[in-house]
């Protein structure tokens, strides 16, 4: 786990061998995986236009590959607690896009009955998009409590972060229970290098280095993955649940990625340049593995246009969907407040 | 029925040992509970009866052992969180606010949060200003939760059992002058449902309406007043929210007068709320404007003779008592 690839930077991975592993069909539907986010997403910016969708909108376009990668490599039967953007890991957990559309609607059919909205979204294992920053490390790490005070062996807590949280105290205090107290937790930094508007070396000292020093300081297995190449987020993310589930400890994964877009919709990123923003662009996480698929044989151009193009259309169709969803009954306004005696 | 005289930290402790015997998912953390039998003694045996899984150490980091009992609820756990004092909770506010007071509602109900959150509430004897908020009006003020505070060991430990059974967060508010405090207890086991206030002394006079350590100078108070030739009703709300404004209402219209007393400050605090429930409910039964007393709007200071006048007193509630009614 140690070892290094090329660059000096990232997890390295047998490229080759991982690809063989996951075969062309699982590769193509990872593909499909990342298009269903993008265009969701994609439509979403388009409804928030429209005056549709209101509030908050944080997109998670040029990040995909992470979510996707960890979701094939770790299996759903885990818990899972990310920020508020959220969209693509209730997806990927199989909660509907007509659900999840209909909750950014703010529908009576919607995910959460349209209470949540875009930062609050939820599956079975999926304890919601958090939306106070660096709050969900604490709640992932208390959900690794649960797996290992009821013993389920295969069984570990999956926390999404970014790279603003880690100047929070959540983190430190959270990274320093689940090591002491031997947690089968993963803690996934997504590092677009942007804490909203803030560049990473404006809001963390020793910012190059900091998450794989913090993890040395709490005596927890580090990864630093590509988080735009697909590949290298599977190959890493399935060591790492080997790791969890064989040592019974934490494990921290710096992935290393790019929005595409601000930090949420009213923010039209102006601290970043064209260039820069084209540079990051060049490696869109869709493009990088459209081009392996197509290296492989296993894909055309014109298969992926028309893939993308159905993903595009699907999306269209079901916000025109969501639309016609009935708005909350006025009568279940102060419904729910608490949860019923009995039950869980 | 069987009864035992027990103080209120020994009913806190076979309140919280009853109910991990009944639920193996009932566990414990803070700081100190375990090797150090927890620092007011609440939880004294219960590491060498139970083990470390269930009685859990913390260091001291409010904001991630409540959010780590949070995310344990949501995951199928029944943690309690002991704080050792209240103040500190105000580390974790945004926990228990934002994640565990917010959840059913904000997940549609797809999650429910079955915390007990407990420890002293309140001023305790010259620990200055840091150390002697009351949290309840702070809480209280946001929905999702349950809010209680007992006033004696009897109350306690029923109180305690009906919390650790409910399916939402509840703030569980004792008083660290109250532990010593005993009462009798029924052996058997018992349960006092939440959201009921009890009238802890009946009379036809007027109505002084208290919780948690207050009730005892209510009844000090009351007891004087009998003697003035008052004869004071006291209600102890033992749940602050949801209210019982039922036992509430029921007492004014037969008594129209009622003074409310706190240990909190005053501004937007539980006084000022139940008084504005009564207008609401009881505003044609009243003979006079509704009294209140509470802590003066002061931190508290740490000297014994200022400590003493900030915070109410059976003087104050008797002189206020006198003013409402007229006597």
């Amino acid at each position: 786990m140690e070892h290094k690839d090329d660059s000096g930077l990232f997890f390295a991975c047998d490229r080759q061998k991982t690809v063989e592993s996951l075969g062309k069909e699982t590769l193509l539907e990872m593909l499909n995986e990342m298009l269903s986010i993008r265009h969701f997403e994609s439509r979403a910016e388009i409804c928030y236009q429209q005056g549709k969708i209101g509030g908050f909108l944080h997109l998670y376009i040029g990040q995909e590959a992470i979510q996707t990668a960890a979701l094939r490599a770790l299996g759903p039967n885990h818990w899972y607690a990310a920020t508020y953007r959220c969209h693509g890991l209730a997806l990927l957990l199989k909660e509907t896009p007509l659900s999840l559309m209909a909750e950014l609607f703010g529908k009576a059919t919607g995910n959460a009955k349209g209470r949540g909205g875009s930062m609050h979204f939820y599956s079975d294992r999926l304890l919601g998009g958090f939306g106070i920053v660096g709050g969900q490390l604490a709640i992932g790490t208390g959900a690794a409590l649960t797996s290992k005070y009821l013993q389920k062996k295969d069984e570990i807590a999956v926390t999404f972060f970014g790279d603003g949280a880690t100047a929070q105290g959540t983190v430190h205090e959270s990274f320093n229970l689940a090591a002491m107290w031997e947690l089968p937790c993963l803690y996934v930094m997504e590092n677009n290098n942007w804490s909203m508007g803030t560049p990473l070396h404006r809001t963390l000292a020793n910012y190059e280095r900091l998450p794989e020093e913090l993890s040395k300081a709490y005596d927890m297995k580090f990864m630093r993955l590509d988080g735009m190449d697909i590949i290298n987020c599977y190959a890493g993310f399935k060591e790492a649940l080997q790791y969890i589930l064989s040592e019974g400890k934490p494990l921290f994964v710096e992935c290393r990625a790019d929005r595409f877009r601000g930090h949420a919709i009213s923010d039209p990123a102006l601290y970043r340049t064209k260039e820069e923003l084209k540079k990051c662009m060049d490696r869109d996480p869709i493009l990088l593995l459209k081009n392996l698929l197509i290296e492989q044989g296993w894909l055309t151009e014109g298969a992926f246009q028309q893939m993308d193009e159905e993903m595009r259309e699907q999306m269209a169709a079901i916000a025109k969907a969501a639309d016609n969803e009935p708005w909350p009954e006025m009568n279940d306004l102060e419904q729910g407040v608490l949860a019923p005696a009995k039950g869980n | 029925m069987q009864e035992q005289e027990l103080e209120m930290r020994e009913a806190l402790r076979q309140a919280i040992d009853e109910e991990m015997e009944l639920d193996s998912n009932v566990l414990i953390m803070g700081e100190e509970v375990g090797y150090y039998n927890g620092p007011y003694k609440i939880t004294k045996g219960l590491l060498d009866k139970w083990g470390p899984q269930r009685v859990i150490d913390t260091p001291i980091c409010e904001a991630s052992f409540a959010g780590v009992a949070i995310g344990a609820a949501l995951t199928g756990l029944r943690p309690i969180v002991e704080f050792m004092s209240f103040n500190f909770s105000l580390l974790a506010l945004d926990q228990i606010v934002s994640n565990a007071m917010k959840m059913h509602y904000m997940s549609g109900g797809r999650f429910s949060v079955p915390v007990v959150f407990r420890g002293p509430n309140g001023a305790a004897a010259q620990v200055s200003c840091q150390h002697s908020h009351c949290v309840e009006a702070a809480y209280s003020n946001f929905p999702g939760c349950i809010v209680m505070a007992p006033s004696n060991a009897y109350d306690a430990k029923g109180m305690l059992k009906s919390a650790l059974r409910c399916n939402n967060p509840v703030l569980f508010l004792e008083n660290e002058i109250l532990y010593n405090d005993k009462s009798m207890v029924p052996t058997e086991e018992y349960l006092i449902p939440i959201g009921e206030a009890d009238i802890k002394r009946i009379g036809s006079d007027v109505t002084i309406i208290s919780h948690s350590r207050m009730i005892k100078l209510c009844l000090e108070a009351a007891h004087e007043l009998q003697l003035l030739g008052i004869s004071a009703e006291v209600i102890d709300l033992r749940t602050i929210k949801p209210l019982d404004i039922k036992t509430i209402s029921t007492s004014l219209r037969k008594t129209h007068f009622c003074v409310i007393v706190e240990e909190g400050h005053s501004f937007g605090g539980i006084a000022s709320e139940v008084a504005f429930n009564i207008q609401e409910r009881c505003f044609d039964y009243l003979d006079a404007p509704l009294g209140r007393v509470c802590q003066r709007e002061t931190p508290m200071p740490y000297s014994k003779a200022l400590e003493k006048e900030t915070l109410p007193t059976v003087e104050r509630i008797i002189a206020q008592v006198r003013e409402t009614t007229c006597h």
